[in-house]
């Protein structure tokens, strides 16, 4: 069997603080493996974002491996052992990121919006990234309002237009931080819809955290993180622990 | 989505009424939206002038027009007839929306309620983006630049934080940071600190006081009355048009409904250096708040002596213990060394608002009692 497209080993995080040593993060091990569509689920507090931000290269691990197998040549990426300008430049062309409160940038079309990464990263030729970007607006349905200032769409299309900017740069892996946390749930139920079609036909892979447990059928797997610890992650490793927490 | 635009009013002069100390002018702005439900008109004819330099508050009850009248100004929406003068730039007729676009990236910075920082960049990247947008300084230059606004707002230790890894309030420091990176004359705010806590709050502002020293204008809206009171001037919106200034000043204890009803009722009346605005010997059925100058409240005893009882200045008023008290005025009242502009309203209406705003009709009470008192002394004093 190959190897998981991303593995957590042993991963810790503690933040100094002047109250003192906080452990956000205890020996989470954890494999995602292609096109599947996971969910982190934890109460405010859990651990659920310094997790994401561990998998995603946001933020420095304080212990563990982070790897991550998506390079093309099957060279396995260590993303806790890269700099932050080399994360950075990692991050940009494997991973997307959306989240709750980060929107667009008002000045700005939504269609240049969508534009914003290619051009920062150079990936695509000017015209090549305009066009993407309109296919990417067609992919969340919102072609018809590609000139439009984004105080002009709803909250919903807004955040439908922050995935496909995320999906510019054609990113292997998506993560999503509550990005439906501000929405209502008819609006939500679109956002899953165009996770579900990302994941089905695109054979990306999605991990998003939320503190929603009734979304919890709607991933292809869903986890629990409770003080920050994982759940149910990998019984194989885990199963004394889950057990004992289960009792 | 928006409303087509119709021609411009057709009696506007050609010549725009715009000095070049005007940051911003509007005329006979109107905002209509059509929906299913029929056309809404959100901003009624609004006239407004901003100085250059100016500290301007907008608030208004929600739905009340004040971010639709921030969209004109900003640029980012459009009005459905009238003119936006903008640093003297006509930003509507015959614009195109890249070239307002590319105005605007030189001209305003705008901070939201919400950030809008770009996730995948630092905080550093963050504020560098408009410079790159509009091509503004040398290539090179533009890290420095981004680096000293950073420290600006204190969080130079932060530039190469991505903003999820710092605080709300630093992260719309850092959109603060952005929109002052192309160094524009004016900054525009909705809510900008609508989701921060106190202290964030007030380091804003004192940020916002640091721009307006430097000559920089700034109009915010904001439903914090704490932000108000630090700004030069506050507008208010009620129903999609603007409350006469001079009215919310001198009865601030009104209803914006009672404002918004004066304020479509008063006269202007403009008076010379001491002229006589209202004697004892008159009856005149007017409430007067002074707009400009200051005017002289005076007695005189039985020998035709003078005794100046007070001073009133600007958005002070009186005739009030005259209406309240229906009796003679209880002094002479008149213009001071300078002309002097007030605006009146009739005994009829004052006295039906005063009877609907109980709050209103206590504080001008007050300020009758006081003035009676001031008068019962010196008329004993000048027996």
């Amino acid at each position: 069997m190959s190897a998981s497209l991303i593995e957590l080993r042993n991963v810790s995080k503690t933040y100094s603080t002047a109250a003192g040593d906080f452990v956000a993060l205890t020996n989470i091990n954890l494999n995602v493996d292609a096109a599947e569509f996971l969910g982190i689920v934890g109460k405010s507090g859990a651990g659920k974002s310094t997790l994401l931000n561990m998998i995603n290269g946001v933020d420095q691990l304080s212990d563990g491996e982070v790897i991550v197998n998506s390079d093309p040549s099957g060279k396995k990426i260590s993303v806790h052992a890269m700099g932050e300008d080399e994360r950075a430049l990692w991050r940009g062309k494997n991973m997307g990121v959306v989240y709750q409160s980060f929107q667009l940038l008002p000045m700005l079309t939504l269609v240049e919006n969508i534009m914003l990464p290619m051009d920062l990263s150079d990936n695509f030729h000017p015209r090549r990234s305009k066009e993407r970007a309109m296919e990417l607006l067609k992919l969340v349905e919102l072609e018809e309002h590609a000139n439009k200032l984004p105080a002009f769409i709803s909250g919903g299309q807004q955040q439908r237009v922050a995935i496909a900017r995320a999906l510019a740069n054609d990113p292997p892996i998506l993560v999503a931080d509550e990005p439906t946390g501000s929405l209502d749930s008819i609006t939500a139920d679109h956002i899953f819809d165009v996770f579900e079609h990302l994941v089905s036909e695109q054979g990306k892979t999605i991990i998003m955290v939320t503190h929603d447990m009734g979304l919890s059928n709607r991933f292809s797997r869903a986890l629990t993180i409770t003080d920050g610890e994982l759940l149910d992650a990998e019984l194989d490793l885990n199963l004394d622990k889950t057990f004992r927490r289960r009792k | 989505m928006n409303a087509p635009r119709t021609k411009l009013k057709s009696n506007l002069p050609a010549q725009i009424d715009s000095t070049p100390e005007d940051m911003i002018s509007l005329h006979g702005v109107v905002k209509t939206f059509s929906n299913a439900a029929g056309e809404f008109t959100v901003l009624k004819s609004v006239d407004l002038k901003i100085n250059r330099g100016e500290f301007v508050s907008i608030v208004g009850k929600s739905g009340s027009g004040k971010s639709t009248l921030l969209n004109m100004v900003t640029g980012i929406d459009h009005p459905t007839d009238g003119l936006v003068v903008v640093n003297r730039t006509d930003i509507y007729t015959g614009v195109t929306e890249s070239q307002r676009s590319k105005w605007r990236g030189k001209n305003l910075g705008i901070v939201f309620q919400f950030f809008q920082l770009l996730p995948m960049l630092t905080l550093l990247e963050n504020v560098m983006l408009p410079m790159d947008y509009v091509d503004m300084y040398d290539f090179d230059e533009r890290p420095a630049r981004a680096m000293e606004l950073l420290k600006l707002v204190g969080l130079e230790k932060f530039a190469n934080k991505l903003p999820v890894l710092v605080s709300t309030g630093q992260q719309q420091l850092a959109a603060i940071a952005r929109a002052m990176a192309c160094d524009p004359p004016l900054l525009v705010a909705d809510e900008p600190t609508g989701n921060l806590d106190s202290r964030t709050a007030d380091t804003i502002i004192q940020l916002f006081e640091s721009f307006v020293a430097q000559g920089k204008t700034i109009v915010m809206v904001t439903h914090d009355p704490s932000l108000t009171s630090r700004t030069h001037r506050n507008l208010i919106i009620s129903d999609g048009e603007l409350i006469n200034e001079s009215v919310s000043r001198a009865l601030p204890q009104l209803r914006h409904r009672h404002m918004l009803e004066f304020t479509k009722l008063i006269q202007a009346r403009a008076y010379h250096p001491h002229e006589t605005i209202l004697s004892r010997e008159k009856h005149d059925d007017h409430f007067f708040i002074i707009r400009k100058g200051d005017v002289e409240v005076v007695l005189h005893d039985e020998q035709n002596r003078e005794y100046a009882l007070s001073d009133l200045r600007k958005d002070d008023f009186f005739g009030e213990a005259e209406l309240t008290h229906s009796g003679k005025s209880i002094a002479n009242v008149r213009a001071g060394n300078d002309p002097v502009e007030v605006v009146i309203i009739s005994r009829a209406d004052f006295i039906r608002v005063m009877n609907e705003s109980p709050i209103t009709a206590e504080a001008v009470g007050k300020t009758v009692q006081t003035k009676l008192e001031t008068q019962r002394i010196a008329d004993h004093r000048s027996k």
